[in-house]
């Protein structure tokens, strides 16, 4: 008897241990749907705000009540992999540029073609929301809750004092002059470089503009099919970017991730820096409005920039038993009202062309930059990584460690390219 | 009567056995069996037994020289555990002796320990920033230097870098651990030693060490593993590089699990790690007891 009484004790214990993981949401007994919501880019103010906005949903539908997933940045991509291939209760979810494709693959994510046929705020969308959207077999299987498309930042202050007052219009004029203000004995340099986690979107956009008809989907292809970094012009300009490094970059630009790049051009140490608008916010604090600029990206001798544009969207898992409700809160997040207030307060670009004509926030000021650029303006063409290719989740570390063996004289252009070639040929 | 008693207490230690299985065996059988697995979260569509496909993808990845990387392991791995050993031994041996703020000392001296690796890796690379670093400023004010290093801007010295971050943080260790350890040597062997005439070198290396041995011995092979297992400090100061000139079989692990979503591959490289350090610890622990012997 004792010992049974031992063994259900056991059992209990280890039923209570247990139980967390069969917690999940669903149809409450008084009728309310409990919609779980996972985020991923997740840092305390954006939190936050989506935590804001979905009080505000609740309080005008309140037979829905939404738990807000906020896993820490780091782990969140993982956690959604893992939740959405475990099918834990899933209603709605943020979804990367990076990682759309491995969700599609595995079939966990549910087409919102229809959802955007039959929503009138459809049409006011900015026409790479929707290329952003279908990013994967040409089918939205998520909607983008916003951009970050990178553009000029330029220390007004520090080039005035240096005798700068035309700022760069073409890539050219920008490395020459980051070279020209280059002095190391007085800690002067021009750029602030990327060398680390990510520095492909920054060589890419230099080597790359210099190339006559690089595909929309893929920048890594010309419009005929050959490799975008194997034609003469790309070469030519990789060599550039090499010397831009030797020339107007601290040694250590080499190791730079974010935090140092903005460091640099708030210290006034490297006054040219491209960077996304929510360097913005990060600016705010350190700098006065006066004392910096931004503006459209130059453009290469194609008279043309390619832009990349990083995005993060909200999908619905398709195993969802509340998909119904889960698109009716993705039409409220996604609307320009709502999206207009989100954009602004995480600091990234909105997603509706209407947003930049009603909202003066994103109007007038540094914002007017992107609106150039976004503005249906032939210079700049928004091209996609091949974010679809099984390649592309390796490439950050391949690009990285060759070209940092480029800027070390570990390696030569030719060699560089013809392993960068060899990779995406595999 | 004490086959009864323990009868009654088998069921009362399932729940703990059952956080242990659930915790930490299972996942270490995971892990291995995803090493023989295709389990890239790029496309699950086939994740069935793939052999020794993934350990041959890592050993012979055209794009990652793992012989590079396997020596990176094993230079950041010696040298780590020989400078914080040392100076952490160093430190255990100040410290035995007895002098006013004793305790202060050694709770502020002690205190990198209780860092997390990440956060540590973030302030070194500040303190190493060839352009507003604290040690380039010291550099140069001192004299030492005429111009700033770039300290994270080279492989070697980046290596160089890294390496004194984590020497920095594992000396507390050792420190803790050894100066426990000397605590317990019975003074009066070093009186019968004094009276025997062997000085203080003499002390060192025929009382202390010898008696303390045991404790070195388990603290070096820990730390061995842990140096292995640690990219923190490698993953925020440089990210394995400049041109993978800091990359070492951890934070390889790191990048191929959580930046390529390769679940499969990254579990080969923790198997790789877990069949170095098995190999390690037997001959460590084979020429330990050899040294035993001979004292």
């Amino acid at each position: 008897m004792q010992r049974l009484r031992g063994a259900i004790f056991a059992v209990m214990v280890s039923a209570i241990l247990a139980a967390p993981v069969f917690a999940s949401g669903g149809r409450e007994d008084d009728g309310i749907v409990e919609l779980n919501f996972l985020e991923v880019l997740t840092s305390p103010g954006r939190t936050q705000l989506i935590r804001d906005l979905i009080a505000e949903y609740e309080a005008l539908n309140p037979e829905v009540r939404i738990n807000l997933i906020s896993p820490p940045y780091e782990q969140a991509d993982n956690r959604l992999t893992l939740a959405l291939n475990a099918e834990e209760p899933l209603d709605i979810v943020e979804v990367r540029d990076y990682t759309i494709k491995q969700f599609v693959n595995n079939g966990r994510l549910t087409s919102l073609e229809p959802l955007l046929a039959e929503w009138p705020e459809s049409e006011t969308l900015l026409s790479i929301t929707l290329q952003a959207a279908r990013t994967v077999d040409r089918t939205a299987y998520i909607i983008p809750q916003f951009f970050f498309v990178k553009a000029l930042f330029v220390r007004t202050d520090i080039l005035a004092e240096l005798g700068v007052t035309e700022y760069p219009q073409t890539i050219d004029e920008l490395i020459d002059m980051s070279i020209a203000i280059t002095d190391p004995s007085s800690g002067q340099y021009g750029f602030g470089f990327r060398g680390k986690a990510g520095e492909h979107k920054f060589s890419d956009y230099i080597t790359i503009s210099n190339v006559a008809d690089i595909s929309s989907e893929d920048i890594y292809r010309t419009e005929s099919g050959e490799f975008s970094f194997a034609t003469p012009a790309a070469r030519e300009y990789l060599e550039r970017y090499v010397a831009l490094y030797q020339q107007a970059v601290p040694p250590d630009g080499i190791n730079w991730g974010f935090n140092e790049q903005v460091n640099a051009f708030v210290s006034g140490t490297t006054p040219f820096l491209i960077q996304d608008p929510d360097t913005i916010g990060v600016l705010a604090g350190t700098l006065e409005p006066d004392q910096y600029a931004v503006i459209p990206l130059p453009v290469g001798r194609t008279g043309l920039a390619y832009l990349d544009y990083g995005f993060a969207g909200l999908g619905i898992p398709s195993y969802s038993e509340h998909k119904e409700e889960a698109r009716d809160v993705l039409t409220f997040m996604l609307s320009a009202r709502t999206n207009a207030r989100f954009a602004r307060g995480y600091g990234a670009l909105p997603i509706h062309a209407t947003t930049y004509e009603n909202e003066a926030y994103f109007s007038t000021g540094v914002y007017t930059a992107w609106r150039d650029m976004l503005d249906d303006n032939p210079a700049y063409r928004f091209v996609g990584y091949p974010l679809a290719s099984a390649q592309w989740p390796g490439w950050d570390q391949v690009h990285t460690q060759t070209m940092q063996a480029l800027l070390l004289g570990q390696m030569t252009i030719d060699a560089v390219i013809a392993r960068w070639v060899e990779y995406w040929s595999e | 009567m004490r086959t009864r008693r323990s009868h009654r207490l088998l069921p009362l230690l399932i729940p703990a056995a059952l956080v242990l299985v659930l915790l930490i065996y299972y996942p270490i059988l995971r892990g291995l069996a995803l090493a023989f697995q295709r389990y890239d979260m790029f496309d699950l569509s086939d994740t069935g037994f793939a052999g020794f496909d993934n350990v041959r993808a890592v050993l012979y990845d055209p794009f990652v020289d793992f012989g590079r990387v396997l020596l990176n392991t094993f230079f950041w791995v010696g040298a780590s555990l020989v400078a914080q050993f040392t100076l952490g031994f160093v430190l255990a041996l100040l410290m035995r002796e007895r002098f006013p703020g004793r305790g202060v000392y050694a709770g502020l001296v002690f205190y990198t320990w209780a860092l997390s690796g990440f956060a540590i890796g973030l302030v070194w690379a500040w303190l190493f920033n060839g352009q507003f670093g604290l040690i380039n400023d010291l550099l140069v004010r001192s004299g030492l230097s005429e111009t700033h290093i770039g300290f994270l801007a080279r492989p070697r010295t980046a290596m160089f870098a890294v390496i004194v971050t984590n020497v920095w943080y594992g000396i507390p260790f050792f420190g803790i651990m050894l100066l426990a350890a000397l605590q317990s040597v019975p003074k009066e062997l070093y009186e019968s030693a004094r009276i025997d005439g062997a000085g203080y070198a003499m002390q060192l290396f025929r009382v202390t060490i010898p008696y303390i041995a045991p404790t070195i011995v388990s603290t070096t092979l820990l730390r061995t593993i842990w140096i292995m297992n640690f990219p923190d400090v490698i993953y925020a100061m440089t990210g394995g590089g400049p041109a993978n000139g800091t990359n070492i079989l951890a934070t390889q692990m790191i990048t191929t699990v959580f930046k390529q979503y390769d679940y499969g591959k990254g579990a080969a490289i923790g198997l790789i790690i877990l069949s170095i350090l098995l190999l390690y610890a037997v001959f460590h622990l084979r020429v330990s007891a050899k040294t035993d012997e001979v004292i």
